[in-house]
């Protein structure tokens, strides 16, 4: 989808179209969560702080978030997908990767497929997107974001590495900044540099599984299925605070809202995690983070509230301001998928208890019984992750 | 002080003294050896206010007194000597060793700061040390190694008339074996719950001993066990607490059960949890004579195997982790191994495989040795 947000903002805002706007909650610290391209076309990024975007386009619209509209229309277009493949596989709010080599004898060809995909998105919901159509996942994703915005891309097999090589090589997937910057002090700057030099010398410089990886990707070897059942890697929440923290009791409240909300997550998902780790980032945005791996996995919010206060402990940061805390679950394993005991002498009270408010909270709403020490008013929690 | 002796028995002394001493302690002098020499030979000793050794060793002696030396150094340069006598001789604060051509000057260390070490009288009864040593390698694997829980992380004796069960339990798997016991002092019934670490060094040093004697006391409020044997006295503090009644989770009759080859099923289980995370447990399929072992819950890698099996009963299948069914496999001592399936009231619980040794595929093994370990569910 382009500019998912933001576009479904518009929706509601005719006035706003083809004009530039954010998305994002109109505080001193918030960050852009989503632009329109005219905004784009300004300068404007998604993450970037809203006070910066505000000093480029000093009249940039303010649109305020609604995840529930996010979700509800990414439901919609999700369907239309089925509609097309049962090999639907979502990456997140909106994007998802299609499998059609069983839809060509009723659909046509990949690219009558995706005219009509996009036609049928614009139709029922308004959005606009952006389809690319390859022979691998991640050169499709490549061929998308090329297209955008409201483009259509088809790479046949035959010209993939055409259109692979002279590429940047941060296009390439799992090369992010650190990456790059290894690449480059070796030279290589596009996909077809990295792909005629010798695999064993990107896995000195990356290591054994990137290095091997990416010289795969770079001569467009990407055997990954489309599967449609995807295990979450990790479950996470954090929080940015509208003025720096210094107080520890309060950082700590903070991360009880986030353990309760990670273990609700868990336990939803009957997983269980293994590792706990907490992110801490201070006001000059040093960004430290910690984990511990439990000897069992947990569901607990309780638990995972010990686990990260006592990491917070450990990091003595003394009186330093703290801009960011958040709470990640990692390592998860099918819940009842450990080992069980031959007696059972401690049954741990608070995971009954939390499932208890699990059912309570479904039935009045979230947050219909919380800790005594949350009923302070603490700052709301965004989601933590932003759509692609 | 001075002193002569002979250069194995010292380094055998020394080490056996060391080996009991904890790697690193907070207090330096407890990290020492304390060397007696008197009219009677030498004893070495070590202590660390849990566990305490003594070893008497004869020696020519021709100076009394008393030294503490570095229980390390002394131990690696004892290790390390010409085959020659070794000569102690205390100069000062100093303690020159000399041996054949070799010379060694060591540090003596305030030996009047040095804690009593426990004395125990009166013995208990008597153990028959092979049995006792293979009693306590089969039961050990079974403690556990977490100390959030300490009365499970000891081996518990329980003595009742003629024998002594030694228990453990990580709370997955119980381990169980009886030995005979003699009892030798007044009280008939005991139990005694020694840290595992513990008992599995005396199991291993004196295992050729012929008979242990054993001697349990209570003294200012302080449980302590002594095992003697060989001129050789290891006493420990007891754990304190009450070990969980697991003695009643063994069923009493096992109807349905498989025989399989230990040593078949001991590699099979080793390849076959290769492509399996270390948490992971494998699936065992018992049916139609045989067992199929199956890594299951992998994304990129599988695997299976098959091995013979006798099978009594029903076909069963059950989910069990990989290396708590080796450790039980590893303590049957036996070619053949019995793997009963016991049912539970609760229906959301697998009940526990319970592990014995036969000496053939039709005999059960006269060996009192038990292992049950509570196996998984089964996700799939």
């Amino acid at each position: 989808m382009d500019a998912f947000f933001a576009s479904v903002e518009v929706l509601d805002r005719p006035d706003v179209v083809g004009k530039p706007a954010v998305v994002a909650h109109d505080s001193a610290r918030s960050v852009v969560t989503s632009a329109t391209y005219e905004a784009r076309a300004m300068g404007i990024r998604s993450a970037m702080p809203l006070s910066n975007a505000k000093r480029l386009v000093p009249d940039v619209i303010v649109l305020e978030p609604h995840f529930e509209k996010y979700r509800h229309y990414s439901q919609l277009v999700m369907k239309i997908f089925h509609d097309f493949t049962p090999l639907v596989e979502q990456l997140s709010i909106d994007e998802a990767f299609l499998d059609v080599s069983g839809a060509q004898k009723i659909f046509g060809s990949p690219e009558e497929i995706a005219a009509q995909i996009k036609q049928r998105v614009f139709e029922e919901t308004g959005l606009p997107c952006s389809v690319g159509v390859a022979s691998t996942k991640f050169v499709a994703k490549l061929a998308s974001t090329k297209s955008k915005p409201n483009g259509l891309l088809v790479i046949p097999e035959e010209d993939t590495l055409k259109f692979l090589h002279p590429l940047p090589i941060d296009a390439l997937w799992g090369v992010g900044k650190k990456t790059a910057e290894i690449l480059h002090k070796r030279g290589l700057h596009t996909v077809a540099d990295v792909a005629h030099s010798p695999e064993q010398s990107l896995i000195t410089a990356l290591g054994q599984a990137a290095g091997a990886h990416l010289y795969a990707l770079s001569w467009a070897r990407d055997n990954r299925p489309v599967t449609t059942e995807r295990v979450d890697k990790s479950i996470g929440k954090e929080h940015t605070f509208n003025e720096d923290v210094t107080d520890l009791e309060k950082l700590k409240a903070t991360l009880l809202f986030q353990a309760d909300h990670v273990g609700a997550q868990l336990r939803k998902a009957q997983l269980e995690a293994r590792t706990i780790g907490l992110k801490v980032t201070f006001s000059d945005f040093e960004s430290l983070t910690r984990s511990r791996t439990l000897p069992e996995g947990t569901s607990v919010g309780r638990e995972i509230h010990k686990i990260v206060c006592e990491l917070l402990d450990d990091l003595r940061i003394g009186g330093r301001a703290v801009r960011l805390i958040g709470v990640r679950a990692a390592g998860l394993v099918e819940a009842g998928g450990q080992q069980l005991s031959l007696w059972e002498d401690d049954v741990d009270p608070w995971k009954d208890a939390e499932i208890v408010i699990d059912q309570v909270d479904q039935k009045f709403g979230p947050a219909s019984v919380r800790p005594a020490s949350l009923l302070r008013k603490i700052e709301p929690t965004r989601e933590s992750g932003t759509p692609g | 002080m001075k002193f002569q002796v002979n250069r194995d028995v010292l380094s055998e002394a020394v080490s056996f003294a060391v080996k009991m001493l904890p790697a690193r302690t907070t207090l330096p002098i407890l990290s020492g050896v304390l060397i007696e020499a008197s009219t009677e030979g030498l004893v070495f000793s070590s202590f660390d206010y849990e566990v305490s050794t003594q070893t008497k060793v004869a020696a020519t002696v021709e100076t009394p007194g008393r030294v503490l030396v570095s229980g390390r150094l002394l131990a690696e340069i004892a290790n390390r000597l010409p085959n020659a006598p070794v000569t102690f001789e205390s100069v000062e604060s100093r303690i020159q060793v000399s041996c054949g051509s070799a010379n060694f000057t060591l540090l003596s260390m305030p030996v009047e700061e040095y804690p009593t070490i426990p004395q125990v009288d009166g013995e208990t009864g008597v153990l028959p040390a092979e049995e006792f040593s293979s009693a306590v390698s089969q039961v050990a694997v079974a403690a556990s190694r977490d100390d959030v829980t300490p009365v499970i992380t000891g081996v518990q004796l329980e003595i009742t008339g003629n024998s002594l069960s030694l228990v453990a339990t990580d709370r997955y798997r119980v381990a169980i074996r009886d030995i005979p016991w003699e009892s030798t002092g007044t009280v008939a019934d005991i139990t005694a719950l020694v840290p595992a670490r513990t008992i599995q060094e005396i199991g291993k040093t004196f295992g050729h001993s012929g008979n242990i004697s054993i001697s349990i006391t209570n003294k200012d409020d302080r449980e302590l066990i002594a095992f003697t044997a060989d001129n050789k006295t290891v006493t420990s503090l007891l754990i304190k607490g009450n070990f969980p009644p697991v003695k009643r989770l063994f069923p009493e009759k096992v109807e349905n059960y498989a025989v399989v080859n230990t040593a078949e099923l001991i590699e099979a289980t080793r390849r076959v949890k290769l492509v399996v995370e270390r948490e992971a447990a494998l699936r065992f399929t018992f049916a139609n004579n045989g067992l199929t072992l199956e890594a299951i819950g992998g994304e990129q890698a599988q695997a299976s195997e098959t091995i013979d099996a006798v099978i009594s009963g029903p076909d069963v299948v059950v989910s069990l982790k990989p290396d708590f069914l080796l450790d039980g496999l590893g303590a049957v001592h036996s070619e053949f191994t019995r793997i009963g399936f016991t049912s539970v009231e609760n229906p959301a619980k697998p009940g526990p495989v319970l592990i014995t040794s036969q000496t053939s595929k039709d005999t059960p093994s006269e060996d009192a040795y038990r292992y049950l370990l509570q196996p998984n569910l089964l996700l799939r």
